[in-house]
């Protein structure tokens, strides 16, 4: 077991004359695990009212001074105990604890006032998955974030299978009312939600509505459907056509391939194929990514879309399998959805929906420009789009190849 | 053990016949004589027109001494020249427009550009090319004669070094195994009397340079430098026994540098008197008159050589002048040299 | 398959070199009569003569001087000197001449520089040197490094066949130490390919000739604790097989480069620069070198302890790596 060493909190001193300050608020429990930075308490000066970040990670080994109670600036107000391991979560209250005397403390290697350290790779990681590194543990050196912290932190977010490290926030004390059920938000939950909030906030989302006539797309796959299936395993979608009309429009309309760094744009020579898939029956969602998919045809396409779908639905995809997608396509349409506005995966620009497929009258031309009704099979295709660099030109130029692609797919075509 | 010994000039005596020599050779050797000046002469008027970067050698005076020994060369024996020794190479057939090009920095230079003045050879001709670090070369040319011996070849390895490169170490060192070995290598010391602004006296405490071969075992001897029949007589003799099995020779030619130790030294230092005495010593003159003496090459025959030459190293000029400059972007080519075979892991 | 000391791989390798083609020769001080300063070319002189084995008067200069001229009419020297140590009396040849002949006129030198390097045992500063480095950086010359008898064996067949000048610097204190599997028939090892000795996934190490073996016992401390280091064994320096080096560091983002040479100026200086130029994104912390400190070799062990890097220098190395 590794030596548990102590790290005395002290009241700051947040002024040149400030002498002493107030406990407002302890944001953590006695018992609980602290990380290096993590708010830990507010307090109240003559100056200033502030929180408090944790000099260090470990346990919070017992509360010194108490809500409501004036200190000195310097004074112990607190004991972190480094090393060892966690105690069971306990639900309970804080409760105040008689002082422990603290054992020689060993000297803490001083942390930086500022940010700490972020390193080259843990820097690239962070920017390539839009990770915000204050949200982030760091395990290395002086409470910074290593490689493997952030690594952790996306496969974290990004897959159902997330090992809890952090305990839950103990449950709001208000009673709940009769009839409402309180449940903790799982941490994909948590990670859905903070990544669709900041990115409405991040793009600029635009939508566009393109109605499709599959009839050549539903013939070529109902002659194509038995032999993939016996041949290679591999059922074929109508998911599998549109992806590969998405790689090929893609290459005419590169900036739907990109990102938005900073002042800066980076466009993608390939194209990392997100495919959302819903898992945990409709409450979770995954999307992993089909790497380099502009080098598949519709049976590499069809098999690889298979592939992630299924690993997603049971649980058997790796941190790699979620990072560095270029372009999502989402496939709502299944469930008889006709219109979508779906939210752009950050930090790509754009995300291609499915929806249903609907037989429609619809009203065809003939060479002499005499009109009649016929009846096809047409399927709608949105695609969100952030404004921010895609203008509406250029977005509908891009659907309107797709469309095209579809409607004129070729017997010939793979 | 012989010791070194002073040979006679042959400039006097009707023998050429018996070193085998017949008229067109003779006159193949005074044209080669001529080239080599005249490519140096040229050389000079080039370099201070700027068309030759970097600095720029000539071994005047030397001429009979490089074409002399060369002249005693099969075509199977190999050597190292030095810069003095520009006739070396004009004997072995590098034809003057390529030396011209190397001169100046060109693609058609033997060394492509990547080297400079005489620092060329063609190891087709089994020459090698030298260094500056002198006489970096002589266990390098010792290492020639090493193959030879161990293939058991009749071939001959012939190295050239200065009176000041004899002062280093690699000289010592290459002469010694040469004759511990008896290796057939013949030692040619161009003494040409000064090292830069260094006399002999300064450069080495022994009486004549070939003195010192017999502290490895070997023969010694100082020719006339400026008599290339008489060079040709020592060297071909030396270049025989080597392969005759009789192991080195020291051949000291004795010259005067005739010109500073390069083209932006005016040599000052060395008295006047010296260089008039040497002057009236000429090879090129010298042997001119003995050729008009003994193989009655009157003044139509040689002045019509000489034209030729002239029209030669004109001709040798223009179609250096158009060589290319070397391409930068193969710059790092060639630092290494290529496997026959592509290197596979053959792992058991 | 046959075990042999590390010794015996390259005497074998010799031999058969020797058998294999007859331009192939030995030229050093004491390898004919004595068979070698360390017994490595015992027998060669009875088997194959006085003009293939070739004892040198004492004069470097004229061994390396002696390969590079007959390398240069087409023979195959493998030349040696008893000591790397007095490698620096043949410095010009190797320099000057050697290195600089294909570039300038297009003749291959196809020379074998057999040295004895590395120290360990009180040798002091004139028999114990590595001074592998300071000819990385000499445009024209090879570098190779074999650390096992598996791999000297067939990095010594290579050098036979590359037609350019290679220094081969055998780790004298591993001639007898260490044993392993070595066929008996022919066989090469590409330069620039390197070995990996372990896989690892938390720190990578790059090291190479004897202090593989240092490097081995430090990651075997380091794993009981939990850090698993890969460790490269680069072989050869000249060239060095960067593409593993690289992806090793794609895989840990933590560097350790391990030598026997000293500090300043040593090829792990170089290995660093190439990696914070071409991996920057990839690292997780500082690149750390291992390596001598900028001394001559001592000689007293005690001294001789603290100059060569020792498995608790690279053990704690590598923990505070991991830990960074």
């Amino acid at each position: 077991m590794a030596t548990q060493t102590q790290i005395e909190v002290v009241m700051p001193q947040m002024g040149v004359s400030v002498s002493e300050g107030t406990i407002v608020k302890w944001l953590k429990r006695e018992g609980q695990r602290v990380l290096a930075d993590e708010p830990l308490l507010e307090i109240s000066t003559d100056k200033v009212d502030t929180e408090v970040p944790s000099p260090g990670d470990g346990i919070l080994g017992s509360i010194v001074t108490l809500e409501g109670e004036t200190v000195a600036v310097g004074t112990t107000i607190a004991l972190i105990t480094t090393g060892g391991e966690a105690p069971a979560e306990q639900e309970s209250e804080s409760t105040t604890t008689a002082p422990i005397p603290p054992a020689s403390p060993e000297p803490v290697a001083a942390l930086p006032a500022d940010r700490a350290f972020v390193s080259p790779v843990v820097a690239r990681i962070a920017a390539e998955h839009s990770v915000d590194l204050e949200r982030v543990s760091g395990s290395g050196h002086g409470g910074r974030v290593t490689k493997k912290d952030v690594l952790a932190h996306i496969a974290a977010a990004t897959t159902p299978v997330a090992a809890a490290n952090e305990p839950l926030p103990a449950p709001v004390t208000s009673a709940p009312s009769s009839g409402d059920r309180l449940e903790p938000m799982s941490q994909m939950r948590r990670s859905i939600a903070e990544h669709m909030r900041r990115s409405l906030d991040t793009a600029a989302h635009a939508t566009t509505v393109f109605e499709v006539d599959m009839s050549n797309v539903v013939a070529i796959r109902a002659r194509l459907k038995p032999e993939f299936l016996e041949r290679h395993a591999v059922r074929l979608t109508y998911l599998a056509f549109v992806a590969r009309a998405t790689v090929e429009a893609l290459r005419n309309w590169p900036w739907l391939n990109a990102e938005i760094r900073g002042q800066e744009i980076v466009t993608h020579s390939y194209i990392n194929l997100c495919i959302a898939v819903a898992v945990d029956g409709g409450k979770g969602l995954v999307v992993p990514a089909i790497r380099n998919a502009e080098g598949l045809n519709l049976l590499g396409m069809a098999r690889a879309i298979q592939d992630v779908a299924e690993r997603a639905r049971s649980k058997q995809l790796t941190p790699e399998d979620v990072q560095g997608g270029t372009f999502t396509i989402t496939n709502p349409g299944g469930h008889g959805s006709i219109v979508g506005t779906p939210i752009i995966n950050q930090p790509q620009v754009a995300i291609l929906d499915t929806e249903a497929l609907v037989k429609r009258p619809v009203v065809i031309s003939d060479e002499k420009g005499v009109d009649a009704i016929s009846v096809r099979p047409i399927m709608n295709l949105c695609l969100s789009f952030d404004h921010r660099l895609i203008d509406g030109a250029y977005a509908v130029q891009f659907m309107a190849e797709i469309r095209r692609s579809l409607e004129s797919w070729g017997e010939e075509r793979y | 053990m012989a010791i070194a010994r002073d040979t006679e000039s042959l400039s006097s005596s009707l023998d050429a016949e018996q070193l085998g020599l017949d008229r067109a050779d003779l006159l193949g050797m005074y044209r080669d004589m001529l080239v080599t000046r005249g490519i140096e002469e040229r050389g000079h008027i080039l370099y201070k027109q700027g068309k030759i970067p970097g600095s720029f050698y000539t071994g005047r005076g030397n001429e009979a001494a490089a074409v002399g020994v060369a002249s005693a060369m099969q075509p199977e024996d190999a050597g190292t020249p030095l810069h003095r020794d520009m006739g070396v190479h004009v004997t072995r057939g590098v034809e003057p427009w390529r030396i011209l090009a190397q001169y100046m920095g060109r693609e058609d230079g033997p060394a492509r550009g990547r080297d400079g003045n005489v620092h060329m050879a063609l190891i087709e001709q089994n020459l090698v090319a030298m260094v500056s670090h002198l006489p970096a070369m002589m266990p390098v040319a010792v290492g020639l004669a090493l193959a030879f011996r161990i293939r058991n070849e009749r071939r001959v390895s012939v190295c050239w070094y200065g009176d000041g490169a004899a002062a280093r170490g690699d000289a010592h060192e290459a002469m010694n195994f040469a004759g511990v070995r008896r290796l057939p290598v013949v030692f040619v010391c161009d003494n040409n009397q000064y090292a830069y602004s260094t006399p002999p006296q300064l450069e080495y405490a022994c009486a004549n340079l070939a003195d010192r071969a017999a502290a490895y075992g070997f023969d010694g001897v100082v020719v006339d430098g400026t008599d290339i029949l008489a060079v040709y007589s020592e060297a071909k003799r030396a270049i025989e026994k080597a392969r005759q099995g009789g192991g080195p020779t020291l051949v000291e030619c004795l010259t005067l540098r005739m010109e500073g130790h390069a083209v932006h030294d005016d040599a000052f230092y060395v008295p006047r008197e010296l260089l008039e005495e040497w002057a009236k010593r000429d090879p090129i003159g010298r042997f001119r008159l003995w050729l008009g003496e003994h193989v009655q090459a009157g003044e139509a025959e040689l002045g019509e050589l000489e034209q030729q030459v002239k029209a030669l190293l004109a001709e040798a000029q223009k179609r250096a002048e158009s060589s290319p400059a070397p391409d930068p972007s193969e710059l790092e080519q060639g630092v290494y040299a290529e496997p026959e075979q592509p290197q596979e892991s053959t792992d058991a | 398959m046959p075990e042999k000391t590390y010794l015996q791989a390259i005497s074998d390798g010799l031999r058969q070199e020797m058998h294999r083609d007859e331009r192939v020769f030995v030229l050093g001080e004491d390898v004919g009569v004595y068979g070698g300063a360390f017994k490595v070319t015992v027998g060669l002189l009875e088997e194959f003569g006085p003009w293939r084995v070739i004892d040198a008067p004492l004069s470097e200069i004229a061994i390396v001087g002696g390969a590079t001229g007959s390398a240069l009419m087409g023979l195959r020297p493998i030349a040696e000197l008893q000591f790397s140590d007095f490698v620096s009396c043949a410095w010009d040849q190797l320099v000057t001449v050697a290195a600089k002949q294909h570039f300038r006129a297009g003749t291959p030198v196809p020379m074998v520089l057999r040295l004895p390097s590395g120290g360990g045992f009180s040798g002091g500063p004139f028999h114990s040197q590595s001074p592998e480095s300071a000819f990385t950086h000499v445009p024209g010359l090879k570098v190779v490094c074999p650390a096992t008898p598996h791999d000297a064996k067939g990095l010594l067949a290579t050098a036979v066949d590359d037609p350019n000048p290679v220094l081969y610097f055998e780790h004298k204190h591993l001639y007898r130490r260490i044993k392993g599997e070595v066929p008996d028939e022919r066989y090469t090892i590409p330069f620039g390919k390197a070995r990996i000795e372990r896989a690892g996934d938390d720190v990578t190490l790059v090291t190479w000739g004897a202090m593989v073996y240092t490097a081995a016992e430090a990651a075997d401390e380091l794993q009981a604790g939990g850090v698993s280091v890969e460790i490269i064994d680069l072989r050869t320096l000249q060239p060095w097989d960067k593409q593993a080096v690289l992806e090793s560091v794609a895989k840990t983002s933590k560097l350790l480069i391990l030598h026997e040479d000293t500090r300043t100026s040593g090829f792990g200086a170089e290995i660093a620069a190439q990696v914070v130029e071409e991996a920057f994104e990839q690292l997780d912390a500082p690149i750390r070198r291992v390596a001598a400190p900028d001394t001559p070799i001592p000689f007293s062990p005690q001294l001789e302890k603290a100059y060569i890097p020792q498995v608790e220098d690279v053990a704690s190395a590598l923990r505070e790596l991991a830990a960074y």
